[in-house]
């Protein structure tokens, strides 16, 4: 598999990856098909209307046959209004098809990214799988609703002029036909010199760019520093390679557009000569003459299209490489062949001689940075454990391990009896809740936040679990209640509002097991008995795990497990622990005592 | 329409630019509008040949006149050839001198622009969030000067295109003229509107490009929560409607988008039609010649662009106007903190570092909390002040009162006795060292952040400001030493690296007032120690104020303040303070602790 996504070098025009683009255009070939019929016919219509004209005069104005006139006349505005509304649905219609097929690329890869194990969002950075689903996807845009019909078209309507040019009188053709390689030249030498120089104008650009970024950032330095005067002097140094990288692409514009110009004008000039010579000999009439000037002003428009199209391919080359290398790389976790069925657990959890690290294990030999070494204990249903330890002991892994975040390296993590590896993701999630210290709210209203997206929940259950939690009352007081939105300008939750929508979230979702980090931070006392009251309600009649920073959940807890360094060192009870006088005693003096004094 | 004039003072500015770049437009529009005519008169002179040359058919004259033919045809082209040449030098010349006056007008607008950002408080800069100034700073200067270059320069060779072409079609044929023009301010009319739609519906694809792009990061940082709650699908399902949505935005663009070329195409083609059917019927009549209708011809494919391009200087000077009006909130920003030659004391030209405080309050916003409540403190030159507190007490906006970067509501700050507010600007600031809390350094070389604070820094004193900051071990290991650069195009620093190379950069200078404002968060404390040794150095030379929520930074202080909420809740020294047994106290057993855990 991954030599597709690792072949030698530039991304070239790769036979394997275009036909695996196609392949995304092939549900809708029928569409395709369509548009290539109009893009012909649009091909062939366009220099059909130079020849009507060459026939209107010299079959009818020459002859003074007015009612011919007016009969080619009328058929000219049809072929102008098909041409016209051809035109029309053939835009469209590529990028409707283009559209879809972009729409299933995206929604394909987002899917894939999200299916991803967490070892997988540890080493890739968020920006860059963005990147993906964003920049590279929208670079096939242009490839798979215009390319390829586009390119065909363009082909077709340099053969059918050529044709219809022949057919009229084939010297002047050729006499015509000999300019195209001075143009061809002219747009390939325009094209390499306009892509160096934009490649230097998009450079300097960024500078520029970068430099504004960075001094807007960090403009309190500037000031602070008194390096005004100085910053300005860099600013307009930058701005002027900018500015100077700017004229020089003028310049090639400046030269461009009379070249073609002259190129097109050199073409009439031959016509003219040529084909007036011709007329001595009586083989050429006017019409035909008039009708060559129109063909050699039609002619430049698809030969410049045509070198667009390379570009275009190019990029969507690159886009292309880096999605299917994304595609064809899976770190998912392996879902069981034939998982447990649960119903509902009745939450027994067993931690047996549990050893993890979060990085690859060492091939060399050599022993592993563990997280956690050789961690053992038992939950009985309805228990509540609390874990104590210093930031790095190696709690939240345990959290990690039990969601099956991360596959365990050594030992075994059961729940109800059964290894977490035995279960569908789905289930062992779906019964097991999470409530997390950095309460994440994503944008959308406090109602969207609570169901996390999920329709199935009524209304009535979700204000229910705020009433239960006592989160009602502040939610009730947003100016839109449940439909506030939570990103709103102005409008910040405070910490422990956070607390509390995770809670109801939690409550909601009704798991059996419930899994909670909490927060550090320390919140007014109102708050913290609003929390106190709550966790109560949560926790009733659940089996738990605590990684605590509260007093009253260690003092409740039906055991607490003492962490350092990746190993139990301690466990028993709040009073237990205390009376040993050892690491807990002290992490207890450390981070719970002021609570106790205040409580006081 | 009304800020554009403000752009008034460039046009005289550049005269010398802009006066010949629109003689050379008007001189390029005319010889264009000659070619046509050429045409004519050879299209016109071939019946005659033709007649000619069967008269003296079989004579020997032929030959002759076969040759003079030759030669009268090859001076049409040449004629035409010549033509093009000329308007294209011009048209070469328009470019060169018009545009790269815009490039010029953008260059001078960023300038100021840039200078003017420099001025601004910390206040604007929360106002306007950084990748707003940039937009403006970068896109609505282009739009600006999409004004001032390419739409006049397309205005002016349309006007005097149309003018000229318009008459000499008009001494032709006033009935042909009329005819022929009919659907040109249709296609103004056209491409005006297609254009604004267009713009319209651009800005809308990208700000649902926006949202698609945030939606995925979102998800993408919460993916820990999603999972936890088996989300995915949901989530998955919410992607699928922002992309749908995003690909509905596509195809109402494409939907306008696909105008363009049935517009050009109907309404130059009916033209090209009303000539020659109109033209056919004058012809017949004898009013007109065959000549003229290729004539006609040509002017109506010359006059497709400009007609038009005053649809899209239409638009683009609507753009325009927009985006000035966006830069103009920024130019009309007078900055709050600056020197007033009515209030500031230029007499003052030294500071020694008295600092005092007298019943300081200050707040964000008119109505907001107070965030500082009636501080008040006396610090002597030399002194050394240490201030403690929780996160959000208030103690980095205490510190930045100081360097004036922002300004008391209430109460005074003094310096040896003057009101800050009557110091000038840059004799404040560049007597006083600051590293602050969110460490900014610049993607340059390690020297050149740490000299950011002395302009004229050798290289030893570079190496000395290192050295106290206990960077220099650190500097000799880079790839580069010194001339290594940090950030994206250079090494990551970690964060105690970061710290240190801003402390470096504070130190320097040599400052009269050394701030470090929780400048030692993430070194760890043997580093910290280290610091503080070489810093002992200055006590008593230079005023030290230490931001810290770490006791043993400020554990030596002459002065100690403990912030809670906006207010000092406790001062002394820190042998006093442990004596009173309060919060100072509480923190600095806490930190004992810590330490001992550690060493577990």
């Amino acid at each position: 598999m991954d030599d597709k996504t690792t072949r030698d070098g530039a991304p070239g025009l790769d036979r394997r990856l275009l036909w695996r683009l196609a392949g995304y255009l092939w549900p809708y070939r029928g569409w395709v098909a369509l548009a290539f019929c109009t893009v012909m016919a649009e091909a062939f219509l366009g220099p059909l209307r130079p020849k009507l004209v060459q026939v209107a005069i010299d079959r009818h104005i020459v002859e003074g046959d007015w009612n011919g006139l007016q009969q080619i006349i009328l058929l000219l505005v049809g072929v102008l209004v098909v041409e016209a509304a051809l035109s029309f649905v053939n835009d469209y219609l590529t990028q409707w098809i283009g559209q879809r097929a972009i729409y299933d690329i995206r929604t394909k890869v987002y899917r894939h990214i999200q299916r991803q194990s967490l070892r997988f969002f540890d080493r890739t950075p968020v920006g860059r799988l963005i990147t993906r689903v964003t920049n590279d996807v929208e670079s096939l845009s242009d490839m798979l609703s215009a390319g390829v019909v586009r390119i065909l078209g363009d082909l077709f309507r340099i053969v059918f002029i050529a044709s219809f040019m022949f057919m009229l009188e084939w010297r002047l053709a050729l006499v015509t036909l000999a300019v195209m390689p001075l143009m061809m030249a002219a747009v390939a030498w325009f094209r390499r010199k306009v892509r160096e120089q934009y490649r230097e104008t998009r450079r300097q650009l960024a500078r520029l760019n970068a430099f504004l970024q960075e001094h807007i950032s960090g403009m309190k330095i500037v000031q602070l520093f008194n390096r005004e005067a100085e910053e300005l002097r860099r600013f307009r140094e930058i701005n002027d390679a900018h500015r100077q990288a700017q004229i020089k692409t003028v310049f090639y514009f400046a030269l461009f557009w009379p070249a073609v110009q002259l190129v097109s004008d050199t073409a009439l000039g031959l016509v003219l000569w040529v084909g007036g010579l011709r007329a001595l000999d009586g083989t050429l009439t006017l019409g035909v003459l008039i009708a060559f000037i129109q063909y050699v002003r039609q002619f430049f428009e698809p030969i410049r299209n045509l070198s667009d199209q390379y570009n275009m391919l190019q990029s969507a080359m690159a886009g292309a490489e880096r999605i299917f290398g994304l595609l064809d790389q899976d770190t998912a976790l392996p879902e069981p062949a034939r998982p447990v069925r649960v119903e509902r657990l009745r939450g027994h959890i067993e931690f047996r001689n549990v050893w993890f690290t979060y990085n690859e294990l060492p091939t060399d030999g050599q022993e592993p940075n563990w997280v956690l070494r050789d961690v053992s204990f038992t939950v009985e249903p309805g228990q509540h454990l609390a874990i104590v330890g210093a930031t790095g002991a190696g709690k939240t892994t345990i959290i990690n391990l039990l969601l099956r975040f991360y596959d365990v390296q050594r030992g075994q993590i059961l729940v109800d009896g059964h290894d977490v590896r035995d279960y569908a993701l789905r289930d062992l999630r779906r019964h097991i809740g999470l409530v997390l210290q950095d309460v994440f709210l994503f944008s959308g209203t406090v109602l969207d936040n609570i169901t996390l997206g999920d329709p199935s929940i009524p209304f009535e259950k979700v204000q229910e679990a705020a009433r239960l939690i006592g989160a009602d009352r502040f939610i009730e007081r947003l100016p839109n209640g449940y439909f506030q939105d939570v990103r709103e300008r102005g409008l910040t939750l405070s910490h422990g509002q956070r607390q509390l929508l995770s809670f109801v979230r939690a409550l909601v979702y009704d798991p059996e097991v419930l899994v909670l980090d909490e927060a550090t931070s320390s919140v007014d006392t109102e708050t913290e008995q609003l929390i106190q009251r709550a966790m109560e309600t949560l926790l009733r009649g659940r089996t738990a795990i605590i990684i605590a920073h509260r007093l009253s959940t260690i003092q409740h807890a039906d055991q607490i497990l003492v962490m350092h360094r990746g190993e139990v060192r301690e466990r028993g009870t709040h009073q237990e622990l205390l009376a040993r006088d050892g690491l807990y005693r002290k992490l207890y003096e450390l981070q719970f005592l002021e609570q106790a004094r205040s409580a006081a | 329409m009304g800020t554009l004039a403000r752009l008034n003072p460039y046009f005289w500015k550049y005269r010398r630019l802009f006066s010949p770049g629109l003689l050379c437009a008007i001189a390029s529009a005319l010889f264009a509008m000659l070619a046509p005519g050429v045409v004519r008169q050879a299209v016109d002179s071939l019946p005659r040949f033709v007649a000619y040359y069967r008269a003296v058919e079989g004579t020997e004259a032929q030959p002759f006149f076969y040759a003079y033919a030759l030669r009268g045809l090859l001076f049409y082209g040449g004629v035409i050839l010549g033509l093009s040449l000329l308007s294209g030098l011009f048209t070469f010349l328009m470019r060169r001198t018009l545009v790269v006056a815009s490039r010029h007008i953008e260059f001078d607008l960023r300038n100021a622009l840039y200078e003017h950002l420099q001025r601004l408080p910390p206040s604007f800069y929360r106002k306007f969030p950084t990748g707003d100034v940039l937009t403006r700073a970068t896109s609505d200067i282009e739009q600006v000067r999409r004004y001032v270059g390419p739409a006049i320069m397309y205005a002016t060779r349309a006007v005097v295109l149309m003018v000229a072409a318009i008459t000499a079609m008009l001494l032709i044929s006033p009935e042909l003229t009329l005819y022929t023009l009919l659907p040109m301010p249709l296609l103004a009319a056209g491409v005006f509107w297609v254009a604004h739609l267009v713009h319209r519906r651009s800005d809308a694809l990208q700000a649902q490009y926006a949202r698609l792009t945030s939606r995925v990061q979102e998800a993408l940082n919460g993916i820990r929560v999603l999972k936890a709650y088996t989300r995915e699908e949901a989530e998955a399902r919410a992607f699928d409607a922002e992309s749908e949505a995003y690909r509905r935005r596509m195809l109402d663009l494409a939907r306008v988008d696909a105008f363009w070329s049935p517009i050009f195409l109907l309404l130059t083609g009916l033209s090209t039609i009303l000539v020659v059917w109109k033209g056919g019927q004058l012809a017949m009549a004898g009013a007109i010649t065959i000549g003229n209708i290729a004539e006609f011809i040509i002017y109506v494919a010359l006059m497709t662009w400009p007609v038009a391009s005053v649809g899209f200087v239409l638009s683009m000077i609507q753009r325009a106007s927009a985006s000035m009006r966006r830069l103009a909130e920024i130019f009309d920003t007078e900055p709050e903190i600056r020197d007033d030659p009515a209030w500031t004391d230029y007499s003052i030209r030294r500071i020694e570092g008295h600092i005092t405080f007298r019943n300081v309050f200050f707040r964000y916003e008119e109505d907001g909390p107070w965030v500082l409540e009636d501080i008040s403190f006396d610090l002597p030159a030399g002194g050394v002040l240490g201030i403690v507190g929780r996160t959000g007490a208030g103690k980095t906006t205490l510190v930045e009162l100081i360097p004036r970067l922002i300004e008391p509501v209430r109460g005074v700050v003094e310096i040896d006795g003057h009101d800050v507010r009557r110091i000038p600007l840059s004799v404040l600031r560049r007597a006083i060292g600051y590293a602050p809390q969110d460490v900014f350094l610049f993607s340059d070389t390690v020297a050149a952040n740490i000299a950011f604070g002395e302009l004229e820094a050798d290289l030893a004193r570079i190496e000395e400001a290192a050295y106290e900051a206990d960077l220099l071990e650190n500097v000799r290991h880079f790839p580069h030493g010194f001339e290594t650069f940090v950030g994206e195009r250079g090494i990551t620093l970690s964060g105690g690296q970061k710290q240190r190379t801003a402390i470096a950069r504070a130190l320097i200078r040599r400052p009269r007032i050394l701030i470090l404002d929780d400048a030692l968060s993430a070194v760890d404390t043997e580093t910290e120690r280290r610091i503080l040794r070489q810093l002992r150095r200055h006590y008593g030379k230079r005023t030290v104020i230490i931001v810290s929520h770490r006791i043993s930074a400020v554990q030596e202080a002459d002065l100690i303040l403990v912030l809670d909420e906006g207010r000092i809740v406790e001062r002394g020294t820190h042998a006093g303070l442990l004596k009173r047994d309060g919060l100072y106290a509480r923190l600095y057993r806490q930190q004992l602790l810590e330490e001992e855990l550690k060493q577990l």
